[in-house]
């Protein structure tokens, strides 16, 4: 097998991987990124091109763990080789991953959570977390009270510490883009943050303590949703 | 795509007002961008706040699936397709799917009922048809809706035990009604009594030539008859959602994020059973409303099993 | 056996009314001999033939990934699920694990099976896990379990493989990462006459010795599943006694229908990804 195989546009080439994949139509193929199957040989792994996300390599080719397309990413002159699933990808939350998550039981050391996303891809099964007094905020580390900073219910967002010996998930949430993001008061009404450690109910205007993600303010927001209700 | 439109202008969740924090910075933007703006965050908001994600749809007069309230999902019937059994059915009710299996064993029957055969009805609800589940012994949900077609079976007498009898005291027919689901997307007692209608009318049992001087028993392959059915049963299923809301023929979500559940199972025109287990009051006019609305579909899912069994 | 106190039991002792039929009188023999005969079989096919495969992936809406595959009569469906924290384990494992589970319907075999899980269903389980072992990249998903069920909705032979077939194809559309796609096929050889694919009754009359002229030959049962582009056999089994040069020329039969198999396995999961590759973009 030739270095690169498919990866030159030329169109001879696509034919010789619609010889591997026997049934698509040259029409089909047309426009669209090459399509593999779990254990397909990619290309050679060499200096060029190197195994990523959903390839392994072996004995010197790469080849696709996934059934879905092939995609290329150049980083740091390197051409790293992707395969990404045409669906739903069977996720696992990594070191460094930001996650959401949802807290449901606060003690005064650490509280739980269930991770229900990891960046962008919702899960299903949701993976149970945990975050300690100190990884709450960044500095005065032993000010922080678990009570004053997260409440049962809240909707934080946090990264993934470095996976230990112990069974679950250690969250951390000291960044400022991190924390609360969606809180609910006592009385069950939505809150917004007033300040980085305060946030107030909508309906009563009691305000509660919180550790409050800084996020994007409304109006871009809103500039987006036109955005995509003139492309509609 | 209408649906789409409703949930994107119901979103908004989190709106930070206040001056202190109107310069955007990139990172910001980032972290925003990762978690809530992508082309699925109506299925992120449906995970973090079920709830409130039903109530919002709800309030724009629609359900997730975009089904309008009283609508039912499709119904598909496929009848006697595996031959290892004595009547088999497979019916499916949006996505839920259940494979009803018929299997006879002869035995003798009880002392106190000489007349009578038995009808063993079980549901299995394995691990393999949702994630809810895990393998081991029936959870405590398969043995309540156990019960609960057993006791609709019982009571409507749709198959008559005495039916079963060969001959009394000595010999009889026990008939195995074993329901599996293959997909649990709610509303399975409907889909359970649609392929049990199925798979009764499908079954036949070989004739038996019994000698009660000997005990000799001669079963005839070749000589099989159907049993006499005494009614055709409908069950329909409605969920109640904040106490006001009725939504007909639920999926699993609805039926989890419901606050009350009620199965109406009718026979012919006869009312058979109402399956209410708690959960938030109906009142006389809803039930009834959810009563006349299973009447009206009532004949459409007859045809369907009529149809399914000319198709045979 | 203690009651099963969970499920409605019938009365205590029932027949299948099958052992009341007119008596079969028929020996072995002469059944085989109807089974096969000018190397054709009951049901027309050549002796090294597969029976129709239909195979079907996203029927369980609720799992991550299904299959359903129909091989012949024999009907059987596999889901798959999300990793999951493995229960009742507190040390780390670098590995993810996989817990497989095959079990017949009650209804699926002639004579009626138990609702609880039986000693052929569990060696099956492990049958089923010992092959898929190989073939899920179990370093992507450290301390994490995935699940797989199959259900055997009508058992007319070859279960076993077309479970393991089945869940390969579960495993690719559910987005678990694979080192291959994964096939098997069952042999049956009797008389030394070789069936592939064989069918419920051919499969009986496989396990069991059938005297010929007063000799008995080789005989037995072999499902062997293989990772298609490595070319490796990850799985292994069989039942019965066959010579050395038997197994030899079996696993070369195997491997063939086993490369049979995979253009539609291919084609099946293309079809797939191209599928859901267009919902994608009609949705963007």
């Amino acid at each position: 097998m030739k270095r690169g195989l498919f990866f030159n546009i030329d169109k001879s080439v696509r034919l010789q991987q619609i010889n591997i994949i026997s049934c698509v139509t040259m029409k089909e193929l047309r426009d669209e990124p090459p399509i593999c199957l779990p254990g397909q040989r990619l290309c050679l792994s060499d200096k060029i091109y190197t195994s990523g996300q959903g390839t392994y390599e072996r004995r010197g080719y790469i080849y696709s763990q996934l059934a879905g397309y092939v995609d290329i990413v150049e980083r740091d002159g390197v051409k790293v080789v992707e395969v990404h699933t045409s669906g739903e990808q069977t996720v696992v939350p990594t070191q460094g991953d930001i996650v959401t998550a949802q807290v449901y039981i606060i003690t005064q050391q650490h509280c739980k959570c269930f991770i229900k996303c990891v960046g962008d891809a919702v899960l299903r099964r949701p993976f149970r977390a945990i975050l300690r007094r100190e990884d709450i905020r960044a500095t005065e580390k032993d000010k922080a009270d678990i009570y004053k900073s997260f409440r049962p219910g809240d909707i934080i967002l946090a990264r993934v510490l470095p996976i230990t010996e112990a069974h679950t998930y250690q969250l951390s949430t000291a960044e400022n883009e991190l924390g609360v993001v969606i809180a609910h008061s006592e009385h069950g009404h939505p809150m917004v943050p007033i300040s980085w450690t305060e946030m107030q109910c909508s309906k009563t205007y009691i305000k509660e303590c919180r550790k409050v993600a800084k996020v994007v303010p409304e109006n871009v927001d809103q500039e987006t949703l036109k955005k995509r209700k003139k492309s509609e | 795509m209408n649906l789409m439109c409703i949930l994107y202008s119901v979103v908004p969740t989190y709106q930070p007002a206040q001056k202190s924090q109107n310069k955007v910075r990139l990172s910001q933007v980032k972290v925003f961008d990762n978690n809530f703006k992508r082309r699925n965050m109506a299925e992120e908001y449906k995970s973090l706040h079920p709830i409130k994600y039903y109530r919002d749809c709800l309030a724009h007069d629609i359900r997730p699936d975009g089904r309008a309230f009283d609508k039912f999902r499709p119904v598909l019937l496929n009848i006697g397709s595996i031959d290892t059994t004595d009547g088999s059915a497979i019916a499916k009710v949006g996505k839920t799917t259940i494979v009803c299996g018929i299997k006879a064993e002869l035995c003798k029957p009880k002392a106190d009922t000489p007349n009578q055969g038995f009808v063993v009805p079980n549901l299995e609800l394995p691990p393999l048809c949702s994630p809810k589940f895990r393998p081991g012994p029936p959870s405590d949900q398969a043995q309540v809706l156990t019960q609960l077609i057993a006791d609709i079976i019982e009571n409507s007498k749709c198959v008559d035990p005495k039916d079963l009898c060969i001959y009394p005291d000595k010999l009889a027919w026990c008939l195995f009604i074993d329901f599996v689901c293959l997909n649990y997307d709610g509303s399975l007692i409907d889909a359970c009594i649609i392929a049990l209608v199925g798979a009764l009318h499908t079954l036949t049992l070989p004739s038996v030539d019994y000698d009660p001087s000997l005990d000799n028993k001669l079963v005839n392959l070749e000589d099989r008859k159907p049993i006499p059915i005494h009614s055709t049963l409908i069950s329909t299923t409605f969920v109640i959602f904040d106490d006001k809301i009725i939504l007909a023929d639920p999926t699993v979500d609805e039926e989890n994020y419901c606050t009350g559940i009620v199965t109406i199972v009718l026979k012919g025109d006869e009312l058979c059973c109402v399956h209410k287990p708690g959960g938030s009051p109906i009142t006389e006019d809803d039930l009834f409303d959810c009563i006349d609305k299973s009447k009206l579909r009532s004949p459409l899912i007859q045809n369907l099993i009529k149809t399914a069994l000319k198709q045979k | 056996m203690p009651v099963d106190h969970k499920r409605i039991n019938g009365p205590e002792e029932t027949v299948p009314y099958s052992l009341f039929t007119k008596l079969n009188t028929k020996s072995l023999q002469q059944q085989f001999k109807e089974q096969v005969r000018d190397e054709k079989r009951s049901d027309n096919r050549l002796l090294l033939e597969h029976r129709k495969i239909f195979i079907k992936t996203g029927l369980v809406s609720q799992a991550k990934g299904s299959a359903y595959i129909e091989q012949g009569k024999t009907k059987v469906i596999v889901s798959v699920f999300d990793p999951r924290e493995i229960p009742n384990r507190t040390d780390y494992s670098l590995k993810g694990e996989i817990y497989c589970e095959f079990k017949f319907a009650t209804f699926s075999c002639t004579k009626r099976r138990l609702h609880q899980q039986d000693t052929e269903e569990k060696q099956y389980s492990a049958l089923m896990k010992q092959a898929l072992d190989s073939t899920v990249c179990r370093h992507e998903f450290p301390n994490f379990q995935v699940d797989i069920y199959a259900f055997v909705l009508h058992n007319d032979g070859s279960a076993l493989s077309a479970a393991i077939t089945a869940a390969g194809v579960a495993l690719a559309h559910a987005g678990v990462p694979m080192y291959d796609l994964i096939v098997s096929a069952t042999l049956g050889i009797q008389q030394n006459i070789k069936l592939l694919d064989p069918s419920v009754t051919e499969q009986w009359l496989c396990e069991m010795p059938v005297p010929l002229d007063g000799k008995v030959g080789n005989q037995g049962v072999i499902v062997m599943s293989m990772l298609q582009s490595h070319e490796q056999i990850s799985q292994f089994y069989q039942v019965g006694n066959l010579s050395l040069e038997d197994i030899t020329d079996s696993i070369k039969i195997l491997e063939n229908a086993c490369k049979e198999l995979i253009p539609l396995i291919q084609k099946h999961l293309v079809k797939h990804v191209l599928k859901t590759m267009k919902n994608k973009s009609e949705d963007k």
